[in-house]
């Protein structure tokens, strides 16, 4: 389960981004980060030692429709 | 006699350039149309009237002369209000860029003119294309026009409303994680959204640079192949556009489809769908075996961590391109728009990079175990028909992530994976909303998606339904 709190997500407020936040809207970020963290948590496991986000760019040209082609 | 506002795009375009129709006639009405319909739907943020006769009337010269100009030559089309103009303003939905003027003009919009199309204006949309509603609290919200107490869908509102008024033949919407298929069905026309990489993305407002991707919505199928056959293709100004070549979509529309394999998910997609939606869907399965398609039943991965690992990365995308207004301005966002955005302030860069780079491994996975099997899958575009704007929380509470995911459940995952997926609308429930199918493809196979989707057209006569509102 995430541990994200509402006190968490207003100091990263104010150190990290230099604004403050009230309770009730740090609140609703914290119910919205929560399932987000979990799945992340959950996911990142899976990845590769050698995989990079740019990898994705050559798979879809890879995987993609050979009629296209011609 | 204004008739030819019901004709589609393809067939106007015929008459435009053979002569039968001049070009001013034609956006004349598209005109008049544009503004009684306006009170009732809100379409237009901008209606570029004067500009949009003198093209006109520089088309109907050239034509005189004998000029061969384009496949859209004097068609009137008007874009959501995020595709940029040269020196003129885009406001992308918001206060905050209510006076902006590129300084530069979107390559989708370039070529379109090349062909002969005419900008009529910029179309209402959800506050930086974010939310699947079609509400803004900046310009007023935007109504569908089958019912008007009903959302048209976002966050291409305008584009979905003005193409289901025909007002106009066709418009750009923009789709980030289903924001051209959502008001493409609850507003009863087509929407595709192209592979990741098809369309050039230069000039477009970004929203989220990994997913964002812009595509026509239109009343037909094959309307939305031309516009397609035109817009797609490596743009030099983005880099990140594929070389690949382009299919004339137009041509594959006419291909048989004929023992071509449609994949029905056994899983996900078909899950708490509305009774109506489901029956719509059963019917469009029947007219796809009449056809001589063959069905066949698909396992798909779960997509449940991909819903929320894309809304994790696009936050945290969309969060960087906004944190300067989010510290300066925050009052001049919209309260669900705000939230929506803000929230990929409090991720670890790790997180995001984790779900950019699990796209490609997702994506292998969604191919060999799906499109082994098919050549594309049917599944429901949106679960239910459009709601009514009373019943939607739009402020931004406690409710809002439940509805979005709701509302875009279908359409979200493919946008992480970056396929194809065309919208078609395949009938009313009963109390006369559209509902849709989509049909996902591997990527660039988006020629096979517009041969499934035409033959169903060619089929079917949801597609010449006309809206109460313009009888």
């Amino acid at each position: 389960m995430s541990a994200i709190t509402s006190d968490f997500i207003k100091l990263v407020a104010s150190i990290w981004h230099r604004f403050s936040l009230e309770n009730e809207e740090a609140e609703t970020l914290t119910n919205m980060l929560a399932p987000m963290d979990d799945a992340g948590e959950q996911v990142s496991s899976s990845i590769g030692f050698d995989l990079e986000p740019s990898d994705y760019s050559q798979a879809l040209e890879e995987l993609g429709d050979e009629e296209e082609l011609g | 006699m204004t008739d030819f506002l019901n004709f589609d795009l393809c067939r106007t375009a015929n008459l435009v350039s053979s002569g039968e129709l001049s070009a001013v006639e034609l956006t004349t009405a598209s005109i008049n149309r544009a503004e009684a319909l306006q009170p009732k739907l809100n379409s237009f943020i901008s209606l570029e009237k004067d500009e949009a006769l003198e093209a006109a009337e520089n088309i109907d010269k050239r034509l005189q002369k004998g000029e061969r100009i384009g496949s859209l030559a004097g068609i009137p089309l008007a874009h959501k209000d995020m595709f940029y103009r040269n020196g003129k303003v885009t406001t992308c939905g918001s206060k905050i860029r209510s006076k902006f003027k590129g300084d530069r003009t979107s390559t989708a919009l370039s070529r379109l003119e090349k062909a002969g199309a005419l900008y009529l204006g910029g179309l209402n949309m959800s506050e930086f294309a974010v939310g699947p509603i079609g509400n803004n609290v900046h310009y007023g919200d935007c109504f569908n026009p089958w019912n008007q107490e009903h959302t048209p869908g976002g966050s291409s509102s305008g584009s979905g409303a003005a193409v289901a008024s025909r007002t106009v033949y066709g418009a750009l919407g923009s789709d980030t994680g289903g924001s051209i298929r959502i008001p493409s069905a609850m507003c009863g026309v087509v929407g595709i959204k192209p592979t990741q990489t098809r369309v050039s993305r230069f000039g477009l407002m970004p929203l989220s640079f990994s997913f964002d991707c812009s595509g026509p919505l239109t009343r037909t199928v094959r309307d939305a192949a031309r516009i397609m056959h035109i817009i797609a293709g490596h743009d030099r100004n983005d880099p990140t556009s594929s070389q690949r070549k382009v299919q004339d979509y137009e041509t594959e529309c006419k291909k048989e489809v004929a023992s071509m394999r449609l994949g029905i998910p056994s899983n996900y997609f078909y899950d708490d769908l509305d009774t109506e939606v489901d029956r719509l869907l059963q019917e469009t399965r029947k007219i796809f075996k009449d056809l001589k398609v063959e069905i066949v039943s698909v396992d798909v991965p779960s997509h449940d961590y991909i819903n929320l690992i894309w809304a994790a990365a696009l936050a945290a995308e969309a969060s960087t391109i906004h944190r300067k207004w989010l510290r300066e301005r925050p009052n001049d966002y919209g309260p669900m728009v705000k939230r929506r955005i803000e929230f990929g302030l409090y991720q670890p860069a790790t997180r995001y990079l984790e779900a950019l780079t699990l796209r490609e491994k997702y994506l292998r996975n969604y191919c060999d175990t799906v499109f082994s099997k098919c050549d594309a899958l049917l599944t429901p575009t949106m679960p239910v028909v459009a709601p009514r704007y009373q019943d939607l929380d739009v402020g931004g509470g406690e409710g809002m992530p439940a509805l979005v995911l709701m509302l875009s459940r279908n359409t979200r995952p493919i946008s992480y994976l970056g396929l194809p997926a065309l919208s078609v609308p395949c009938g009313f429930s009963s109390k006369g909303l559209p509902a849709a199918f989509q049909l996902i493809g591997r990527p660039f196979s988006e020629g096979k998606l517009f041969r499934l989707g035409n033959a169903y057209q060619n089929a079917t006569e949801w597609h010449n339904t006309i809206p109460e509102i313009v009888k």
